[in-house]
């Protein structure tokens, strides 16, 4: 038995690729990578001393984020029921996420303490980066752009600065000042070794400050570059057949950019939770 | 060649030289990870949240060199 509409899709396929192939592109155009990422200034607004007052895209995108999470969060905890519908559920796995896989798995003392901190920033970082990759008009011109307030280092920095100091407040009050300082270095070891790994120690706190934030920030810019790149490739290469063979692509990346946003938010979290958990609970 | 072809080779290098270490160090903790889940399974919950951890120092070493080779390229002049 032959199947003449095989034949006959196929040579439809193959003569739309050709078709697409040949046609003449669009008009080319220029593409900076780097703009997507620029601060605008939506308001204007006076300069308080040093602080630079105007409102941003990233501000405008930091407010969006905490209004999505405290209605999210207050139409859920309205409507609690016994037996949870599909939203609810879903809230919940988020929150069991945060205490057993999150807090519960890594931190021994101060869990109860602590989990609000943490589950609080895990869900901040989360709803960020996911918001990231929903296009809204805070491009040129209001144009509808991709654009992230974790793909800016001012709030990773401050976000790595809140554990970085919740930490040692921590191990501070937990231990007493003297005795969290000078567990820094082991006790068994001899006077000068331990007054090297002691210095060590201390820069490697302030190293983990560098990098809890640029890790994020850095994640994030570079998911958007690529994306960027992605849907801009077609205008540079000006042919149909490789918009069409780099929008299928870019799906792809789009997909991977969601599986980055939650690893990234869930690394931010466990991180800040060992290190706080560290803090409390000093091995040597 | 003009200063700036030498910043976008250096930005170029940084970024390949800088993603072999990386790569190199995700692959072996990967593979371990998944042999012990192999050997072991009950305790993969486990496992699985430390080799999270565990990928977020690795990758980080890469992303240093990103954020060198975005400086190189826009920052520095």
């Amino acid at each position: 038995m032959k199947h003449p509409w095989r034949w006959i899709i196929g040579f439809c396929v193959i003569g739309g690729l050709v078709l697409l192939a040949v046609l003449p592109g669009g008009k080319k155009l220029e593409f900076e990578v780097a703009g997507e990422f620029q601060r605008e200034v939506l308001v204007k607004l006076p300069t308080v001393g040093p602080f630079d007052m105007s409102i941003t895209k990233t501000v405008a995108y930091l407010w969006i984020t905490v209004g999505i999470i405290l209605i999210v969060t207050i139409i859920v905890a309205r409507s609690l029921k016994v037996h949870p519908g599909r939203f609810q559920y879903a809230m919940e796995t988020l929150y069991e996420l945060a205490r057993d896989g999150i807090v519960g798995s890594v931190m021994k003392s101060g869990k109860k303490q602590w989990f609000p901190y943490i589950g609080g920033v895990f869900v901040f970082v989360l709803t960020c980066n996911l918001i990231g990759l929903i296009p809204l008009p805070f491009g040129d011109h209001h144009q509808t752009a991709f654009y992230t307030a974790t793909a800016n280092l001012n709030v990773t920095l401050m976000l790595a600065l809140f554990t970085f100091l919740f930490t040692h407040y921590a191990g501070v009050r937990k231990n007493g000042a003297l005795k969290y300082v000078k567990a820094w270095a082991p006790s068994g070891a001899p006077p000068v070794l331990k007054q090297v790994i002691w210095a060590i120690h201390v820069i490697s706190e302030f190293f983990r400050l560098i990098s809890l934030s640029v890790r994020l920030f850095a994640n994030m810019v570079a998911g958007h570059a690529i994306l960027a790149v992605f849907f801009a490739m077609a205008l540079i290469f000006q042919s149909y057949l490789v918009a069409v063979a780099l929008q299928g692509a870019s799906v792809l990346i789009y997909m991977f950019e969601i599986f980055v946003a939650f690893i990234q938010a869930f690394i931010f979290a466990i991180l800040s939770a060992v290190y706080i958990g560290g803090a409390l609970d000093q091995d040597h | 060649m003009n200063p700036a072809a030498y910043r976008e080779l250096g930005a170029g290098l940084a970024m390949g030289l800088g993603a072999i270490g990386p790569g190199i160090g995700l692959g072996i903790m990967i593979g371990k990870a998944l042999e012990s889940i192999a050997r072991q399974p009950e305790v993969s919950g486990d496992i699985r949240t430390n080799m999270f951890i565990g990928i977020g120092v690795t990758e980080a070493v890469a992303l240093y060199a990103f954020v060198v080779a975005l400086i190189l390229i826009f920052v520095a002049k």
